[in-house]
């Protein structure tokens, strides 16, 4: 059977040390001025009732990924296993992805002048290996596996929890499942004023 | 709910001003294109002097049009890849092939109009059109489809930028007429029928588009979230401005007003309102491109 990569991310154990950013621009060569993925952090409610929320973001691995559709050249390939990944010798740069993309996870790398993303650490997970920030998140709070093996731990996690994902209304099936998220946290957009 | 932001990463731009550029030309393209049919396919002899400088201004616009593309493109050597690996899913891979079969269309059209050869132009032209409705058609659906923003992903996007395509071909227009009277002829009179015809048609074209984006804004003021926003962000935001005051107003309402009044049927009031009017069309392809994405999605 087909493998289903997906992730989870159990906002409960999350408490924004930003390792997983990190680690991912250390494990990609991610330069500087752009992220495959980040945490987003805020500030709920007023003294005494305060409270900090975090979101981590991430390329959704969407199962009708926009990407897909509108990339003019095929460059942007959702793989059997759900992973969808940029060829980066056909990618002309047009930034049609980015432009589509719901979630705005896609960048353009002002090196290469093409468009990048998170690929679940593809080169990683090939050698039967955990994506770079799953690996360094000190709580535990990513869990990556296959959807489709009935007894992985992701598969019992989302089976036994509660879980949501953004944007679900696109349509467009997002993979990265998250646990108690704050859909008012997770709609404020933009940067920090 | 009591939410501030505190850590956030900037978004990169994704369609920048080359791609407004873009769209712009070659709504010019389309437009002058449909103007110089109305006498070739159309038979409407009074439009007889828009034929030749429309077709030969549909073809250089055209040629220029793809070399924004080449300069938003972060891989211009790379474009080859657009003839090679087709998707049809994607409207750029449309594009790919209406920019290269309008042009030629437009070519073989405007041949056999230089030759008068009345048949064959008229075929050509009856060709032509849907190719040109398609090669500025297609920049509508290249935003309607890209559904991650809600400024763009609206139904009526392509018909928006058709009929503003054709507003900005008759000022062009227009502005030929007034250029070919005064320079290319020896007695230097300008055609002021055809000049005030023009206006006459610009009257029923602008009233459509201004209903056309009324539709839009109040469909999306009053949808989901993000449309609500993505108005708002147009009226009262960074570029309500450039919106309200230039594109609608200076660029739509005033000439609309200017060519309602036969008292104003001048040939310097014409000339300034289809200078207006193509200063306005650009800025409504940066409101919507650059506007539209300028709302955070992250």
């Amino acid at each position: 059977m087909k493998n289903r990569y997906a992730m989870v991310i159990d906002l409960e154990k999350c408490v924004g040390c930003h390792t997983c950013e990190i680690t991912c621009k250390l494990e990609n060569k991610v330069p500087v001025s752009v992220w495959r993925m980040w945490v987003k952090e805020g500030v709920k409610g007023k003294y005494p009732n305060v409270n900090r929320v975090f979101l981590p973001v991430m390329c959704n691995h969407c199962e009708n990924p926009t990407c897909v559709t509108v990339c003019p050249v095929k460059a942007s390939i959702k793989r059997d296993d759900g992973i969808v990944i940029v060829d980066p010798h056909r990618c002309i740069g047009c930034r049609y992805c980015m432009a589509a993309c719901p979630y705005g996870m896609r960048y353009i790398n002002p090196l290469a002048e093409i468009a990048q993303k998170c690929d679940f650490c593809l080169h990683r997970v090939q050698k039967g290996l955990q994506p770079a920030c799953v690996l360094s998140c000190p709580n535990g709070a990513l869990i990556f596996g296959d959807l489709n093996d009935k007894n992985s731990e992701i598969y019992k996690f989302v089976t036994k929890r509660r879980v949501t994902a953004l944007k679900e209304e696109t349509g467009n099936k997002p993979h990265v499942f998250y646990t108690s998220m704050d859909s008012s946290f997770a709609d404020k957009k933009g940067m920090p004023e | 709910m009591d939410v501030t932001l505190t850590y956030n990463v900037p978004m990169q731009e994704t369609f920048g001003v080359w791609i407004a550029v873009y769209f712009y030309l070659t709504g010019l393209s389309a437009g002058s294109f449909i103007l110089s049919t109305l006498r070739y396919v159309f038979g409407f002899e009074q439009f007889k002097p828009l034929g030749k400088p429309g077709v030969v201004l549909a073809v250089i616009l055209l040629v220029l049009a793809p070399m924004a593309l080449l300069l938003h493109s972060g891989q211009p050597m790379r474009a080859w890849h657009l003839f090679i690996f087709i998707n049809p899913t994607s409207p750029l891979s449309w594009g790919s092939f209406l920019l290269t079969i309008y042009p030629i269309v437009c070519i073989i059209y405007g041949y056999f109009m230089f030759k008068d050869d009345k048949k064959w132009s008229k075929t050509m032209g009856i060709i032509g059109i849907p190719c040109a409705i398609s090669v500025h058609g297609y920049t509508g659906f290249v935003l309607a489809v890209a559904k991650a923003r809600a400024a763009w992903s609206t139904p009526i996007m392509p018909l928006l930028f058709l009929v503003s395509a054709i507003i900005s071909g008759i000022a062009m227009m227009m502005l030929v007429n007034v250029i070919h009277g005064y320079f290319f002829t020896k007695d230097r009179k300008i055609n002021t029928e055809l000049l005030f015809t023009l206006g006459k048609m610009q009257i029923w074209i602008i009233v459509f588009d201004l209903f056309l984006v009324f539709c839009d804004m109040i469909t999306h003021y009053t949808g989901h979230r993000e449309g609500m926003e993505a108005v708002l962000h147009e009226v009262t935001g960074t570029f309500g401005f450039l919106f309200l005051v230039v594109e609608v107003f200076i660029g739509k309402i005033i000439p609309l007003f200017v060519f309602s009044v036969p008292k104003w049927r001048k040939t310097w009031v014409y000339v300034l309102m289809a200078i207006i009017i193509m200063a306005g069309i650009f800025v409504m392809r940066y409101n919507v491109v650059v506007g539209g994405e300028h709302i955070p999605i992250v």
